[in-house]
């Protein structure tokens, strides 16, 4: 709730800044489009055959060093009373939702880090700490950033998340697709431990089609929609499902690269400071004029 | 070393009877569809057949009887971690002939042999080809899909017993668990009393007992699509009171799908055959067919008489229609329980039985004005 807010707050800023842009300059930079290998790699998530187990969230604490406890604890399927969203703790959750199809067989949807194509949060980082690798992952660098947490806002999917209880060096923190382990060879460790293999791993041009062969081979099993597919541009994350996604807790986002709104914000406030000098001559005016009619009616 | 090898004999054991190559349902020419559904090249052959690989998009099964499948089958992919999961394959091909048959597990199984899961499935998750799951995923897939429905669990624990140090899971006292294990008693109901939306009669009396002990009809002869649990599930309040079904209930598929299960062998009956106002009475052949049953032919099964298909057709009354070789001199009376004297035993048939009908009580008169049946016999009881 609370980064709906903030992100409320920001789109605000953003169509200021845009506004302020408009004023100013009609030169505004072409969006710059994200360096993508024809192989980028992706993981498609079919909701119908997870079964709820969290032995993805459990290898995922562990090669993140999140305390992660022992793997039986991650049988208790109480934990699905609340729905629960990523965070700081958990760079990846499941959810379970209720099948109107078959009350025996619930849902159980993980969800992580989407890893745009176009990220959102690439663009609203001010100071250059994430890197969307060609490959595919979305990562992220501690040492660059500086803690102004846009990119929360940013994101559609309302991923990054913040040490709040953390005084000292407080990071963000989101999925970054085991992109060290990627880079030894291995796979991501959510993709490694599932009994299921309910999130296949591969590229993403393959894994589209393979959903495409799925949906087609039983339309009675999923719905005709791939979510990632086109969803803010694509996501190397796709996801396939038996139910409308709306029911199950995904944001309903259009085509349009997120990225947009916050790179002109950036473009337009950081990149170039022209904007906000000509939004001050523009107030400036305003005020002038205004102060001559209150003077006039005194008279 | 011994267990292991005892293990090997056991899959290769297994394996082998995996593939038996039988010879029904091994005809191309019974299957209608279109040869490139599975096959990529023009001629396929049996030393090349050029299968396409899956996952098609078309599934193309054959029915397997649930008594190919081998007893038992052990799965011991993770040695390192766990002790072998001991699969009764046998029993579960039996439960899966209620819901869907061999083919729930066994998919895109054409006409050749039954393959095991390892054939088409990778052993590796990393791997080029994702278009269909790894071994594991495969595996689990289809365990899960059911397990997790009744037992609302999804440890690992459930199915694969940890490796404990200096400690052995003893295979061959698992197996013969197995394989007392029997599939669990089914509750029957007698009869269900169908209410229905029918104006002219509303009331299904469908008795469930005739159907399967009197008619011969066997479970999957109806229940196809059918859910384990519908049967099993204790909390079912059908599967634990019998008295449930003596109030009316509603149908519970759509009336389509019922009338096509009755369909199947009552097709020439009217909607008054099922439909009527009141709840009806059990099966008497008597009154349904005109033809009482006697003492002998009342314990029979309906398809002693009835041989030809599912249906039961009318069949002649003559005695010989079905005993051929019962003639005038050569049909042994004994039978009957009473032995003919000599003044009886070469007299007609009808001399007695007035006009053949062995149905009625027999006569003396056509002979002896002061004899009767029962009080005189001609001759001995045996
Ligand atoms: S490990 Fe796989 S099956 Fe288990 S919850 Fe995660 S995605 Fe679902």
């Amino acid at each position: 709730m609370a980064a709906q807010n903030r992100r409320d707050f920001l789109k605000t800023m953003g169509i200021i800044g845009v506004t302020a842009a408009g004023f100013s300059t009609s030169t505004t930079k072409a969006q710059e489009k994200f360096k993508l290998s024809e192989d980028r790699i992706g993981v498609l998530v079919d909701t119908t055959v997870c079964i709820g187990c969290r032995n993805c969230e459990w290898a995922c604490k562990k090669v993140h060093d999140l305390p992660a406890g022992s793997l039986e604890e991650y049988n208790d399927r109480s934990v699905f009373e609340n729905k629960r969203r990523p965070d700081e703790h958990a760079l990846t959750v499941v959810n379970e939702f209720e099948n109107p199809d078959n009350v025996l067989l619930p849902v159980d949807v993980k969800v992580q880090c989407m890893h745009c194509e176009e990220p959102a949060c690439v663009s609203a980082c001010i100071v250059n700490a994430y890197t969307k690798h060609p490959e595919g992952p979305v990562t992220w660098d501690s040492d660059k950033c500086i803690g102004c947490r846009y990119c929360m806002v940013a994101c559609p999917w309302q991923i990054p998340a913040f040490e709040y209880d953390k005084a000292i060096q407080p990071n963000i923190m989101k999925c970054d697709f085991c992109y060290d382990r990627q880079q030894e060879g291995k796979l991501p460790a959510c993709v490694e431990i599932c009994p299921e293999e309910a999130l296949i791993f591969g590229k993403r041009r393959d894994l589209i089609e393979i959903a495409r062969q799925k949906i087609k081979r039983e339309p009675d099993r999923y719905v005709d929609h791939i979510l990632g597919e086109n969803e803010v541009g694509g996501t190397s994350w796709l996801y396939l499902a038996g139910q409308n996604f709306s029911k199950l807790d995904f944001p309903k986002l259009g085509t349009d690269p997120a990225p947009g709104v916050t790179e002109k914000i950036q473009h337009g406030i950081f990149a170039y400071f022209i904007p906000p000098i000509s939004l001050y001559a523009l107030l400036g005016g305003i005020m002038w004029i205004n102060r001559g009619k209150s003077k006039s009616k005194e008279v | 070393m011994k267990i292991t090898l005892k293990i090997l004999f056991v899959i290769l054991l297994s394996a082998a009877s995996v593939f038996p190559q039988q010879k029904k349902n091994t005809k191309h020419s019974m299957l209608n569809i279109d040869c490139k559904t599975c096959h990529a090249c023009q001629y396929p052959t049996t030393d090349d057949p050029c299968l396409k690989s899956c996952p098609r998009l078309k599934m193309v099964t054959v029915y397997r009887s649930p008594d190919e499948a081998p007893a038992i089958t052990v799965l011991n992919e993770l040695e390192n971690k766990y002790e072998p999961v001991v699969f009764p394959h046998r029993l579960h091909a039996q439960m899966s002939e209620i819901s869907g048959g061999c083919i729930t597990c066994h998919h895109y199984n054409t006409l050749g042999p039954v393959l095991p899961c390892k054939r088409c499935h990778s052993t590796e998750r990393k791997r080029e080809d994702v278009s269909k799951p790894d071994l594991m995923g495969a595996y689990h897939q289809q365990c899960l899909t059911c397990h997790r429905q009744w037992s609302h669990k999804t440890e690992c624990v459930s199915c694969h017993k940890p490796k404990v140090k200096g400690k052995k899971l003893n295979i061959e006292q698992k197996i013969l668990s197995y394989k007392q294990k029997k599939h669990p008693q089914i509750k029957e109901p007698t009869r269900i009393i169908f209410e229905t939306e029918y104006k002219k009669g509303k009331i299904v009396t469908f008795y469930h007992n005739e159907h399967t002990k009197l008619f011969g009809l066997k479970c999957v002869n109806c229940h196809k699509e059918e859910n384990c649990l519908r049967c099993h599930d204790v909390k079912n309040a059908s599967n634990q009171n019998p008295a449930y079904y003596d109030t009316p209930v509603k149908i519970h598929l759509p009336k389509d799908q019922h009338h096509k299960i009755c369909m199947k062998c009552h097709r020439e009956n009217n909607c008054s055959f099922c439909h009527k106002n009141k709840v009806s009475e059990t099966f008497d052949h008597g009154l349904r067919t005109g033809w009482k049953l006697n003492r002998f032919h009342k314990d029979l099964s309906c398809k002693q008489c009835h041989k030809h298909g599912n249906r039961f057709v009318k069949r002649p009354t003559a005695c010989n229609s079905c005993h051929p070789d019962w003639k005038p001199g050569t049909f042994d009376h004994k039978i009957t329980g009473l032995i003919l004297d000599d003044n009886h035993s070469d007299i007609d048939c009808e001399d007695c039985h007035i006009d053949r009908d062995f149905s009625k009580k027999p006569t003396c008169n056509n002979c002896h004005d002061d004899k009767s049946f029962p009080k005189d016999k001609p001759g001995k009881e045996d």
